[in-house]
């Protein structure tokens, strides 16, 4: 019997702050019959503002929801509203109606289907020879463009329009650099960025490590391959998911440290931070979601989950995918570290993959300093980046407090603490 | 610093700035299996390249200074509330029945209870925003709460809230916060009165207007005749609150040269007067406003244009005029004992005097004054009954508060019966505070059930519906703050009978709310 999940694990499905209100106000006895609940699923019909009944059905594993209001949403009102009676106890066990059993058995079979492996994209050679070319001259261009902007002076970028870059961006993109012209894009948000440190500096050491880049690749053949791996990365060549998922796995127990989401161009960017506790390695899972849709909430800032982790390759492993989870295990406190021992680590980081510009910090002990910065025991201290520090600071008393976060060269961006006896909580 | 002579190259171009030079890399051997660097042949190239070098080599050694941490929050002397009440709050501060919040925190400081350390900064924010909650705020909040609003200037309000008086700690008076002060002096009072005038003293030329205020509030406790002198001087302080307050203290001082001063002017404007009306022989009243505003009335507190003699004449009232209006304060300040003195008889007797001149109203509306600042149950009594003060709902519904409690719930209950109408008794309702318990829930659930069954009614005679739905409304949401949540399963069952009566299915929603509520926080 699945465990009944609380309010706050239901409205955490909700895609936004309108469908929160929403399913409050449908979540009401009267407006539902034919409710009933079973071991995997939850379904009822609501009555809508028209004459006809919504039938809405939720499956509980994934969760999978199926509703047949015109909403674009996803969950619609109605399934976290639904979700929100069950969770409150209103809901009686029974059988599903025909409805409900038929999309059941149609997804329970569509599950046990055997998961085809999608063949690689570009198995002709020819291809990949284009792509190949294709990419060396974009970057060549880039570089040239890079060169000129450092020759005529910077001090022009400060009142330079978007399309500076965006234009650089979009022949990247015609170059099939796609992840490479991303990061040329978000540089035009710099120089008029606000922010501890000037804008110069951010985009001079920008654009040093791009210029590093397209150098990188020019001479990739004399690079050893996990560095090749990582510049080729960086460009825009990707590995298949299914690939990742066939090589090897790590193993572990891993603390969750902090979520922290992103927008670019109408997609959000989930980012989990990892510590495994007994190899002390740090992970990075990635997960998106198209506006409307909700995110995947199957990792809690936290928690500790037992999973084999599948690493991207590169020089400084870090993206990974969950290859499988196990069992939950008992929750363990965070494998934190000292200041110290975490500039240590950052800095080895760097030495295998010089373009990290993110890396996941775990302090032990550490306290709130007046000015926005974080002091452990030794003295030690770090300043904080766009984090409210109130729940922080209240939760600590004062007093030592594990934070996680995610460091990033403006300061760490506090994602969560730890306390022995408040528990977990979220900045 | 090399990087900083990087940025000026950088920023003026290559063209113009040349590339600094850069010993780093003569130094470093090449690594292992490493490509050997070859430095690139155009200038831009080779800044790029060596601020790549810095780049990674700051981000690497970034130095990790020294910081001061801020000092930790005193212990905690109050128990955390129980969990389930903990969630519940977290699910008000989200948004879900937050006009609740004040009944909940009130629950929560009457079991002793304190708000856990993580819901702190929105109960907080919360309370920056709305006033009405931040003494609920301040005393559910615990130690840290006040510590964690001395960080955040957002949140200094609370630092001038009342706190209770567990949460003092040694030398409060000489270097706590207003309210730990006040809260202080309060309790000083109660015990010492000589002692707190003696220590406010001390202090008196040094404090700021708004803390005078404030403690001088808090002479209302233990108030005695050897307080007369210090509050006369404060009569003419620079500050205009402080002196009204103790224009209002010294006012309850009967035996007082203000009480004095104060019975000679009231006895200057009304008089007994005998007349014969229709054959009969009786005492009237007889009234003369004063005729002018000199600096002994000013100094005795007041004022030149008293409240609503410029205010907009609502339903059913005039406009009041300036020496009315010197009328009506004069009264309100006199001692209520100088009118038994002065007419002969019982509180219930000088009510129901007949009095002359047009001036009936301004008279009654300063005995009740009176009575409310007093605390004088007897005069109070007597003015309800004696039913000679119409129209003033406000003034009403205040005097019930002077009342002791046996006898509170049936006087409201009295009183609104006899208001009647719906607009009378939403007036009178909106200013009797909640809870709503016993008899007044009994007419309230009666004004409900008529109200959903006239607004339900288009056939029902000499009532309109919207205004019939407005009223319900307007009752159902008064009633969700105020009504006792223990009428919440008769109110159910109203609610099942009308069932497309939307105001009061929420209602009944709301109570279950609140009964749950309430339970978890026994």
């Amino acid at each position: 019997m699945s465990e009944r999940w609380s309010r706050e694990q239901v409205l955490g499905l909700a895609p936004d702050a309108a469908s929160h209100k929403a399913a409050g106000a449908v979540a009401k006895p009267a407006k539902w019959s034919g409710l009933g609940a079973s071991d995997g699923a939850v379904w009822g019909e609501c009555q809508g503002s028209g004459s006809s009944a919504y039938r809405c059905a939720v499956e509980l594993a994934e969760p999978a929801f199926r509703c047949t209001c015109p909403s674009r949403k996803f969950p619609c009102k109605h399934a976290l509203a639904l979700l929100l009676l069950w969770s409150e106890g209103l809901v009686a066990d029974g059988d599903p109606p025909a409805w409900a059993a038929e999309w059941l058995a149609q997804r329970e079979a569509r599950a046990q289907a055997p998961r085809p492996v999608s063949a690689p994209k570009s198995a002709d050679p020819r291809t990949r020879e284009r792509r190949e070319q294709r990419v060396g001259d974009g970057l060549e261009e880039f570089g040239r463009w890079l060169r000129d902007q450092v020759s005529q002076g910077l001090v022009q970028a400060e009142s330079a329009p978007y399309s500076l870059w965006d234009d650089a961006a979009r022949r990247l993109v015609d170059a099939q650099a796609g992840t490479l012209a991303g990061q040329v894009k978000s540089l035009a948000a710099i120089p008029r960025g606000t922010g501890s440190s000037r804008w110069i500096d951010r985009l001079l050491e920008e654009y040093a490590l791009l210029h590093l880049l397209t150098q990188a690749y020019a001479k990739q053949a004399a690079l050893p391959p996990a560095l090749r791996e990582t510049v080729r990365a960086r460009i825009g060549f990707s590995t298949s998911q299914d690939e990742v998922l066939t090589g090897p796995a790590v193993r572990d127990q891993w603390y969750v440290i902090g979520i922290r989401d992103t927008e670019q161009d109408m997609l959000t960017t989930r980012r989990v931070w990892l510590r495994g506790h007994t190899t002390g390695r740090s992970a990075l899972v990635l997960s998106f979601a198209a506006p409307g849709r909700s995110l995947d909430t199957t990792l809690v800032p936290g928690t500790t989950v037992d999973a084999s982790l599948a690493f991207f390759p590169g020089a400084q492993p870090l993206r990974a995918l969950i290859a499988t989870r196990h069992e939950a295990p008992a929750q363990l406190p965070p494998p934190s570290t000292t200041i110290g021992a975490f500039q240590a680590e950052y800095a080895a980081a760097l030495g295998h993959d010089p373009w990290l510009d993110r890396w996941p910090a775990l302090l032990a002990d550490v306290r709130l300093s007046r000015d926005g910065r974080i002091v452990d025991p030794s003295g030690a201290a770090l300043p904080l980046h766009a984090t409210e520090p109130w729940r922080l600071l209240a939760v600590s008393g004062g007093g030592p407090i594990t934070i996680g976060g995610e460091w990033t060269p403006q300061g760490l961006r506090a994602l969560s603490g730890w306390h022995p006896t408040e528990g977990v909580v979220i900045p | 610093m090399s990087w900083s002579e990087h940025i000026t190259a950088a920023l003026l171009g290559t063209r113009r700035r040349a590339v600094p030079a850069m010993s780093l890399f003569d130094s470093v051997p090449a690594a292992e299996g490493f490509v050997e660097w070859q430095g690139a042949a155009d200038p831009a190239g080779r800044l790029l390249e060596q601020a790549a070098v810095l780049t990674v080599a700051r981000r690497a050694g970034w130095p990790a200074a020294e910081a001061e941490p801020i000092a930790a929050a005193p212990p905690e002397t109050v128990p955390l509330v129980p969990a389930v009440a903990a969630g519940r709050l977290a699910r008000m501060l989200r948004g879900d029945h937050a006009k609740a919040l004040p009944e909940w925190l009130a629950a929560a400081e009457r079991a002793g209870y304190r708000v856990p350390a993580r819901l702190l900064p929105e109960l907080l924010e919360r309370g920056r925003g709305d006033r009405a909650l931040r003494p609920f705020i301040a005393r559910t909040t615990g130690r840290r709460g006040l510590w964690l609003a001395l960080q955040n200037p957002d949140w200094a309000y609370l630092a001038t809230e009342d706190v209770p008086a567990s949460s003092e700690t040694d030398g409060v008076w000489e270097v706590g916060t207003r309210g730990q002060r006040v809260a202080y002096l309060t309790r000083l009072r109660g015990t010492d009165p000589a002692a707190a005038r003696e220590a406010l003293a001390a202090t008196w030329a040094g404090e700021p207007a708004a803390d005078r205020t404030a403690f001088l509030s808090a002479f209302e406790t233990g108030l005695g005749p050897e307080d007369e002198e210090f509050l006369e001087q404060a009569l003419d302080d620079r500050a205009k609150d402080v002196r009204a307050v103790a224009a209002d203290l010294l006012a309850r001082l009967p035996g007082s040269g203000y009480g004095r001063r104060m019975a000679e002017r009231a006895r200057a404007c009304l008089r007994p007067e005998r007349r014969t009306v229709r054959g009969r022989t009786q005492v009237w009243i007889s009234v003369e406003p004063p005729a002018g505003h000199d600096t002994g009335m000013a100094r005795d507190g007041i004022p030149f244009h008293a409240a609503g003699s410029f205010a907009p004449a609502q339903l059913g009232s005039n406009p009041v005029g300036t020496r009315a209006g010197w009328l009506r304060e004069i009264i309100a300040r006199t001692s209520t004992g100088t009118w038994t003195d002065l007419f002969g008889g019982t509180a219930m007797e000088v009510v129901c005097l007949p009095i002359a001149d047009d001036y009936a109203k301004d008279v009654h509306l300063g005995w009740a004054r009176a009575a409310v600042r007093q605390h004088d149950a007897t005069w109070a009594r007597a003015l309800l009954k004696g039913g000679v003060v119409v129209d003033e709902v406000e003034a009403l519904a205040d005097l019930l508060t002077v009342l002791p409690d046996t006898e509170r719930d049936a006087a409201t209950a009295d009183l609104l019966r006899w208001a009647g109408d719906q607009t009378g008794l939403l007036r009178m309702l909106e200013r009797i505070p909640g809870p709503w318990i016993g008899g007044l829930a009994d007419i309230v659930l009666s004004a409900l059930s008529s109200a959903v069954r006239h607004a339900g009614d288009p056939g029902a005679p000499g009532h309109t519906r919207p205004a019939d739905s407005r009223f319900l409304g307007q009752l159902c949401r008064l009633a969700d703050e105020r009504l006792d949540p223990a009428a919440a399963p008769k109110l159910a069952e109203l609610a099942d009978r009308h069932q497309d009566s939307w105001p009061l299915a929420e209602l009944s929603e709301t109570l279950r709310f609140r009964h749950e509520m309430l339970n978890e926080l026994r």
